[in-house]
């Protein structure tokens, strides 16, 4: 194999159109993109786009290889002032994308206006999930009725093979972290709603009192492409945390044991993004095959020894195949990363997967409805560093059974997957959580989370622990082994 | 005690005044690497039962994925012998969250 290039060229999906600017909604204008890499947070890996807002013509290299290519509406190659898209929708921009060929963008906004959110037979705004009906249930007429699956409708299921260059579903555009207060005009009455979106989707209208929804998607995360709604129901969730509690009581920490109230559990939708990908994989590295195993011995009388050891014949090991990985998830709010435990014991969120997401149906704001909702906050940049890594973590996964006769094991040196195409969608999925912070610890203590899957039931959940009295057993164990030890080591002593 | 053992124990001077006294003196380090070595096991395990800190989900096998077009080129540039090891040094084959040089693919 020759000598590989030290900066390889990646292949890096281009954005989804920002998101329009406001229309007199958010509470400022803007100067310049929000959520620049260039002023992202820490480790972020991708450089920034082209300052110079010069434009790199699609299907030719910028110079530096891990460069972002620009964005739609970028080209032109002027200096100026960053232009922000149009007002009027994200449709401008998703056809500025849409020219680039390496992007597709597949909107998947609801043509429901942003308001009334009406029952299709009846008419009646007061509409919310039913956990007993798996459905969205109209309060006035009970008319049940699920959204349309997302992949289906959205065209969202073609074949993985058949990908090429990046199709992103317009949930992942760029967040705009301003875009916190939006007005709703009621459809009913005609009066205006202010709703802060950054907590809700929804509002009464305060005259009329019919429930109005934010139907469109929104630049602040809070809308993703579709939503896999809850199937485990409350008590199930609350079961199933008392039954992993209960197993975990004996050295659990006191404090813990006297509060713990799983009736607590709240029903959450955590954002991810739910990645497909097309590529082919390359992996180098070194193999050894035993070819012999014998006994030397050494020495004579009291020093003689014995040792085995192996002679072993060492190949060079290239594997190269094609991957078509499909629902690859990735979590899209910084607050869940599944590798900073630091604050909450954040990987008890990412071990209760997997979840279907191929279920997902399309948003509609009433399955958020007494739920909450962890608005996204990460975008397709900054979580695809993550799924190249996880890329290549599958492809290494599916090498080992061509690795089978290396009995001494495999050295893998080189790895590398060519990304022929991509499809990001964004996805709420559902998670029943207790969570609890010691109380004697303040603000600032760590949050130990009780998950479970709200779809397949799977639990997993971090109890806090009395370390005195782990302590104790772990001393009197030691001192057991300690005493064995001590009686087969004076057998030893006297049989030596 | 407990501490005084395990510093004992781990002090390399220990097993090797005992194994200049010979093979059958090894048994009196007995008591002093099972001890703490328990010890260990028990804090460890109890511990993670109970906090889970090691738990994620093992995306690299449930993902969903075909593979195909496999190219398997394997060539013999050499021997190791006299080993002791059963397992070749490096051996990183199940280390599949471990990233190795990146490489440009075409």
């Amino acid at each position: 194999m020759s000598v590989p290039p030290q900066d390889p060229q990646w292949a890096r999906p281009n954005q989804p159109a920002r998101p329009p600017a406001e229309s007199g909604l958010g509470p400022a204008a803007h100067t310049g993109p929000q959520n620049d890499p260039a002023q992202g947070g820490p480790g972020r890996a991708v450089p920034p786009p082209r300052g110079d807002g010069g434009a790199v013509p699609p299907g030719t290299q910028s110079s530096d290889p891990r460069a972002v290519p620009p964005w739609p509406g970028e080209e032109g190659g002027e200096q100026g002032p960053t232009q922000m898209l149009g007002d009027e929708s994200l449709g401008e921009a998703a056809q500025a994308a849409l020219n680039d060929s390496r992007n597709r963008i597949i909107d998947t906004s609801s043509s429901s206006q942003d308001g009334l959110n009406k029952c299709p037979q009846c008419g009646s705004s007061d509409i919310q999930y039913s956990l007993s009906a798996k459905a969205l249930v109209c309060a006035y007429c009970r008319h049940e009725w699920n959204e349309a699956n997302a992949e289906q409708s959205f065209g969202l299921d073609s074949p993985i093979a058949d990908l090429r260059g990046h199709t992103l579903a317009s949930g992942t555009a760029d967040i705009r972290e301003d875009f916190t207060v939006m007005t709703l005009k009621c459809q009913g009455c005609g009066a205006e709603v202010v709703v802060n979106v950054d907590q809700e989707l929804q509002a009464r209208c305060h005259w009329c009192r019919q429930t109005l929804s934010v139907n469109t998607q929104i630049p602040n995360g809070a809308v993703p492409d579709a939503v896999l709604p809850f199937e485990l129901t409350r008590e199930q969730a609350i079961e199933r945390i008392d039954e992993f509690a209960g197993k975990r009581k004996a050295f659990a920490l006191g404090r813990f044991k006297a509060e713990f109230v799983p009736d607590n559990v709240m029903g959450v939708y955590i954002p991810y993004m739910v990645v497909d990908g097309n590529m082919h994989a390359v992996l180098g590295g070194t193999g050894e095959v035993t070819t012999r195993r014998y006994t030397v011995t050494t020495g004579s009388g009291d020093n003689r020894r014995s040792e085995t050891y192996y002679d072993a014949d060492v190949y060079r090991v290239q594997r190269a195949f094609d991957l078509l990985v499909d629902d690859l998830t990735v979590e899209s709010a910084q607050r869940f990363n599944a590798h900073d435990n630091s604050n909450a014991t954040n990987n008890i969120l990412n071990a209760v997967q997997p979840y279907d997401t191929e279920n997902a149906v399309a948003y509609n704001s009433n399955y958020l409805k007494n739920f909450t909702s962890e608005r996204r906050d990460l975008n397709v940049r900054d979580v695809d560093d993550a799924v190249e890594d996880k890329f290549l973590a599958i492809a290494r996964a599916k090498a080992t059974p061509t690795i089978g006769r290396y009995d001494r094991g495999v050295r893998w040196e080189q790895e590398g997957v060519a990304v022929h195409g991509t499809r990001w969608i964004s996805v709420y999925v559902p998670v029943w959580l207790y969570s609890y912070a010691d109380s004697a610890k303040g603000e600032g203590s760590l949050v130990h989370y009780i998950a479970v899957n709200a779809r397949n039931g799977n639990t997993m959940g971090s109890v806090p622990v009395s370390h005195p009295k782990i302590f104790a057993v772990a001393c009197l164990a030691g001192t057991v082994a300690a005493a064995v030890g001590a009686v087969v080591g004076f057998g030893w002593f006297l049989a030596g | 005690m407990f501490p005084l053992l395990a510093e004992l124990a781990a002090d390399p001077t220990t097993s090797m005044l005992l194994a200049d006294s010979g093979d059958g003196a090894i048994g009196i380090a007995f008591p002093f690497v099972a001890g703490p070595a328990v010890f260990a096991a028990v804090y460890g395990g109890i511990y993670r039962y109970y906090r889970n800190t090691d738990k994620r989900h093992h995306f690299a096998r449930e993902t969903e994925v075909s593979v195909g077009n496999l190219d398997k080129r394997d060539s013999k540039v050499g021997t190791n012998n006299r080993q002791k090891s059963r397992t070749m040094n490096g051996d990183n084959s199940t280390d599949y969250l471990d990233r190795v040089h990146r490489i440009a693919v075409d």
